[in-house]
């Protein structure tokens, strides 16, 4: 055992000693043939060289704009909604759309017939909502306007989710659409938008679903 | 009030000439011709074809498509791979950008639906990545309940554990949050506002071009004046853009 302990000592002491010796040696020179020397050139060229800039593209996938129609309230009659909307077009079929806007409610049938009752206070009337959508374009084309205009246009559907305060109360609510949207040119567009606005309440007594349809009409510009 | 006016005017031009020298670029159709159709779409009819060597100036693109003018005039619509085949005057390829790599993306920004301790969750984020594994996601979000509304900010890093997966790749994080309680039917809560802290697991995966999702849990604890915190959990699926 001592033995092969003081071999492998030996061993070490050995190979650290070569390392050693081996940390004073010059690392091999190479060898390199010499080139034969260039004749001097007569014109030196002394022109600086241009620097090329490529003018970059721009992406118009955006779309911003807003809209105006009218809003059925259940219950509370048919009122002018007014709204922004903002879009992203992701693809030529997908694109994600986010809406805001607001309409004030009318009086429902109770209020009406007996004027002393008020349902909802003068502030809650107001219907606001904002919604985040995704669409697809389902039925994309061309509309023709006479025998030389073409516009091109989209059918598409949207669903999404936000949320409506009315009553002075917010409530998570779901949205289903259809709309066409009409290129006047190709960075303004003319939609025309159903959607119906989906969400529970318990205002007129009983908890239900209530929906909420909306015609708009609406102007966008893609930038 | 004169010299304003004349001064704004001023401005107001000087701004349509830097518009106007706005360069355009040019490439040249390197294969046999280039087809332009009448709409960003693959369903447009071909309206018009460019042949080898002419040169069509890019306008601007939306989507996969790309608004080009022909040498004569002629506006239409090209495909982003298509042009993507067309060169530079210099013989260089054009510089046609293409989809940012999923993998090594750098933004995102999402929307999408959830659950935050059994209310509907309405989710919106932001994400900065500052390697391809490690991102700083901002969130903000609102959960609607029967007896509160609340509002939900938040700031936390997130791991990808396999960033080149491209369709379905783990994701954990932690981070911290503030609340705002809105309270719907009677009593007040006891606090408004709180300082909330999370830890999370999740997934993300490509869908296509610049598309994709993701899906979270978090457990969240709440940091109350109260002797315990409270602890709500919350799930969410999204959809979102990545640059």
């Amino acid at each position: 055992m001592e033995i092969r302990l003081s071999s492998v000592f030996l061993t070490a002491a050995l190979l650290s000693g070569c390392g050693w010796f081996h940390r004073g040696e010059k690392a091999p020179t190479q060898v390199v043939a010499e080139e034969p020397q260039a004749e001097p050139s007569i014109i030196e060229p002394q022109v600086n060289r241009r620097v090329v800039k490529t003018p970059k593209i721009k992406a118009k996938d955006f779309e911003l704009g807003g809209y105006f129609g009218a809003l059925s309230i259940q219950d509370f009659g048919t009122n002018p909604i007014y709204g922004v909307r903002a879009a992203y077009h992701v693809s030529e079929d997908i694109f994600l759309e986010g809406f805001l806007a607001r309409s004030k409610a009318g009086t429902t049938s109770i209020e009406d017939v007996f004027p002393a009752i008020t349902v909802i206070s003068d502030s809650g009337r107001h219907f606001t909502y904002y919604d985040l959508d995704v669409g697809y374009n389902v039925l994309p084309g061309e509309i023709f306007l006479g025998r030389g205009h073409a516009f091109n246009s989209a059918l598409y559907v949207t669903v999404g989710m936000g949320d409506v305060k009315f009553a002075d109360k917010d409530q998570f609510a779901l949205n289903f659409g259809v709309g066409e949207r009409l290129l006047i040119t190709d960075w303004l567009a003319m939609h025309l938008d159903v959607r119906d606005h989906v969400f529970e309440t318990d205002l007129t007594g009983r908890t239900k679903n209530v929906h909420n349809l909306e015609a708009t009409l609406g102007l966008t510009v893609f930038y | 009030m004169r010299s304003l006016l004349a001064l704004l005017l001023l401005q107001a031009f000087s701004v349509s000439l830097v518009h106007a020298k706005e360069q355009l670029l040019e490439v040249v159709v390197a294969e046999p011709y280039l087809e332009m159709r009448s709409g960003p779409g693959r369903g447009y009819p071909v309206v018009y074809v460019v042949g080898r060597d002419e040169v069509v100036t890019v306008l601007y693109s939306r989507t996969d498509w790309f608004k080009v003018r022909a040498p004569r005039g002629q506006e239409g619509w090209a495909r982003r791979s298509e042009l993507a085949l067309t060169k530079l005057e210099s013989g260089e390829p054009a510089p046609i950008p293409p989809y940012p790599d999923f993998a090594t993306h750098r933004w995102e920004m999402g929307a999408g639906y959830g659950v935050f301790n059994h209310q509907n969750l309405v989710t919106t984020w932001g994400d900065f990545g500052l390697t391809d594994s490690l991102d700083i996601e901002f969130v903000l979000q609102q959960a609607l309940g029967t007896i509160d509304n609340r509002y939900i900010a938040s700031v936390g890093i997130r791991h990808t554990f396999i960033p080149e997966w491209r369709w379905f790749s783990p994701t954990a994080g932690l981070g911290t949050a503030y609340q705002y309680i809105d309270d719907k039917v009677p009593p007040k809560p006891l606090q408004t506002s709180n300082q909330l802290a999370y830890v999370s697991l999740g997934a993300r995966g490509f869908i296509t071009r610049r598309f994709m999702w993701r899906a979270d849990w978090r457990k969240y604890t709440v940091f109350t004046n109260q002797n315990q915190n409270e602890e709500p959990q919350e799930w969410k699926f999204g959809l979102a853009v990545f640059f």
